[in-house]
């Protein structure tokens, strides 16, 4: 596969979040405001980035049996290392993403790239990798936030968007808009994938 | 006073801060397991159990040693301050966490075969279900003594089931209905959820006196 | 039987490897947490006893549980009131509210340091309207008398947020037990 084309792969035709479903959690949990978003997303593009340079390193001196702990550890390295740093230098993101930092270490995506991919390529590759998947969470989202925040707080990035008449709508914010814009966004992409394919052949 | 503060955590986990439909945390089997009753059950079961065991011994490993307290380890054995270590408590827990879930595994396979080939690979993915290692950092932020902490672990894992359970029901229904094509699989699971989820919602309203 | 402890020993190495990574980071972000800790309170403690400000707020431990007194000069001469924390299960978070009281046991004012409450709903517990300086809700608590407080479901004085009864409800709660401890126990010291 192409350099490019190992990159996009994550935003587009690979996209953790909409096409592969995983790590879900986060998703739902810090897509509140886009300012979390970006914050999480970064989170997990440094996570992901470190690991899977450190996981392609050792890759031929990791005993099979047992790469997955030590995968774990590594990741989870990473996870604590953002979460001290986060703590002392961005207070104000570090409370709002709270649980779900610790979290990442068990974000499906870190683990399953690892295991999938850096494990078996070389670093440059790997880090190609890393930030397209890390890039295309990210943008999933921010995509999700932006529906979530400007539907249900009248805002983007903290900036209002409508004027004081707007009446916002609180579920959106709510556990059950988070589960209703996803699943919208993905049939809807599913439906553009249907739409692509019919009208290519 | 000790009794209802556990019923409090016990409504709470279940229905009030549902771990799935409020809390977000266990998402990934939710959706990927949900699909027919029996093999939702025995997931349920499994993770109850693991979220269970993890609880007290993440807790007890966090108190015993990682934090500086009088009871620490270090303090008693040496008398001396305990040093800080706090910040090895990702990587304790998810390792602990991993290392339980094997042994889980292991158990299964002896006393269920049946079991173990229904759930395949979703019980070593139970390690990477963020409701485990969740409850276990919940159990810490909300300085939960060991009992509370037992109970916690336990009742989030029966509100996980629940939520898995009755989507389980749900999605057995869905197959038959005549669902839009883009919608099928997961996004009409995720709108089903959202109904889910504004129903629990009902439940904010629940206090205890 | 020596695979086993190859690989036991691999996973100690890299384990011991990550810890000391760890606690290299730790070395250098732990005194900036606890710095940041340290800010956050008593930036919180000097809004919740103003009278203290030119003077000096200092940290007791009464009873096991700390509090706060604050002196209009250095030198602890003019008390002018406590500070206490005052712990709240909320809807969906443990809420951290500061109170501060006269030595006649009104409140000067609360502070709410930490909440993670419904967004919208309990949330608005911290909300500041525009042009505003401090958040609304907590204004209500100005001037009441501590041990009494309550919400108006509960035939108190103070309004509860619409839709977050439970929120206000606890926060209100805590507050007028806290007190209660708070006073019990200074009673007792004389």
């Amino acid at each position: 596969m192409s350099r490019f084309k190992e990159f996009t792969k994550g935003i587009f035709s690979e996209n953790p979040v909409f096409r592969l479903m995983l790590g879900l959690c986060p998703v739902l949990a810090t897509s509140t405001s886009v300012k979390n978003a970006i914050g999480m997303g970064l989170a997990v593009l440094f996570v992901l980035f470190c690991s899977n340079v450190i996981v392609s390193l050792i890759r031929n001196w990791v005993p099979a049996k047992i790469r997955i702990p030590i995968y774990i550890s590594i990741i989870a390295t990473f996870v604590t290392i953002v979460d001290l740093v986060m703590a002392g230098y961005f207070p104000e993101l570090h409370h709002s993403l709270g649980l779900f930092i610790p979290l990442i270490v068990v974000n499906c995506i870190i683990l399953g790239r690892a295991e999938a991919f850096a494990g078996k390529h070389t670093v440059f590759l790997s880090i190609i990798d890393a930030f397209g998947m890390g890039i295309g969470f990210t943008a999933a989202l921010i995509t999700i936030a932006t529906f979530r925040e400007i539907l249900g707080n009248g805002t983007w990035l903290g900036m209002t968007i409508f004027g004081t008449g707007f009446e916002p709508v609180l579920l959106m914010i709510l556990s059950p808009g988070a589960f209703l814009t996803i699943g919208l966004l993905i049939g809807f992409l599913n439906w553009f994938e249907h739409y692509r394919t019919v009208h290519h052949s | 006073m000790e009794l209802k503060m556990l019923l409090i955590i016990s409504v709470s986990a279940i229905f009030v801060s549902n771990f799935v439909l409020h809390r977000f945390l266990g998402l990934c089997p939710y959706i990927g397991v949900s699909k027919n009753l029996d093999s939702a059950l025995g997931m349920g079961m499994a993770v109850i159990f693991v979220m269970s065991i993890a609880s007290v011994v993440t807790w007890s490993i966090f108190h015993y040693f990682l934090e500086p307290s009088p009871i620490n380890i270090i303090a008693r054995c040496f008398h001396k301050n305990p040093p800080d270590l706090t910040f090895l408590r990702t990587i304790a827990f998810i390792l602990v966490i991993a290392s339980l879930v094997q042994f889980v595994e292991m158990v299964i396979q002896k006393l269920s075969p049946g079991l173990y080939r229904s759930l395949g690979i979703y019980l070593p993915l139970i390690t990477t279900n963020c409701a485990v290692l969740g409850v276990s950092i919940l159990n810490i932020d909300e300085n939960y003594n060991f009992l509370q902490s037992l109970v916690n672990g336990f009742m989030s894992g029966i509100g996980f089931t629940l939520a898995l359970i009755l989507m389980a029901g749900l999605r057995e229904k869905l197959e038959l209905a005549n669902v839009p094509k883009s919608m099928r699989g997961t996004p009409i699971a995720f709108i089903t959820a959202a109904c889910m989820a504004l129903a629990f919602l009902g439940f904010s309203g629940l206090t205890i006196n | 039987m020596k695979e086993i402890i190859k690989y036991a020993l691999i996973l100690m190495a890299v384990t011991l490897t990550a810890s000391g990574a760890l606690a290299l980071v730790n070395h250098f972000t732990a005194p900036k947490i606890e710095a940041q800790k340290q800010k956050e309170l008593s930036l919180g403690l000097a809004y919740v006893l103003p009278e203290a400000e030119s003077g000096i707020i200092i940290e007791e431990k009464l009873n096991e549980t700390v509090i706060y007194k604050g002196y209009a000069n250095k030198d602890t001469t003019q008390l002018t009131g406590y500070a206490f924390s005052a712990y709240a299960q909320g809807y969906s978070s443990r809420i951290w509210t500061l109170v501060g009281v006269d030595t006649a046991g009104l409140i000067n004012r609360i502070n709410i340091l930490d909440q993670k409450e419904t967004p919208g709903l309990g949330a608005r517990c911290t909300e500041i309207k525009s042009g505003d300086k401090n958040p609304w809700w907590q204004r209500q608590f100005q001037e009441k008398n501590a041990q009494t407080i309550a919400v108006k479901n509960d035939g108190g004085t103070i309004e509860s947020i619409t839709g977050a009864t439970i929120t206000s409800r606890s926060i209100t709660n805590a507050v007028s037990e806290q007190s209660r401890i708070l006073f019990n126990n200074l009673n007792h010291q004389e």
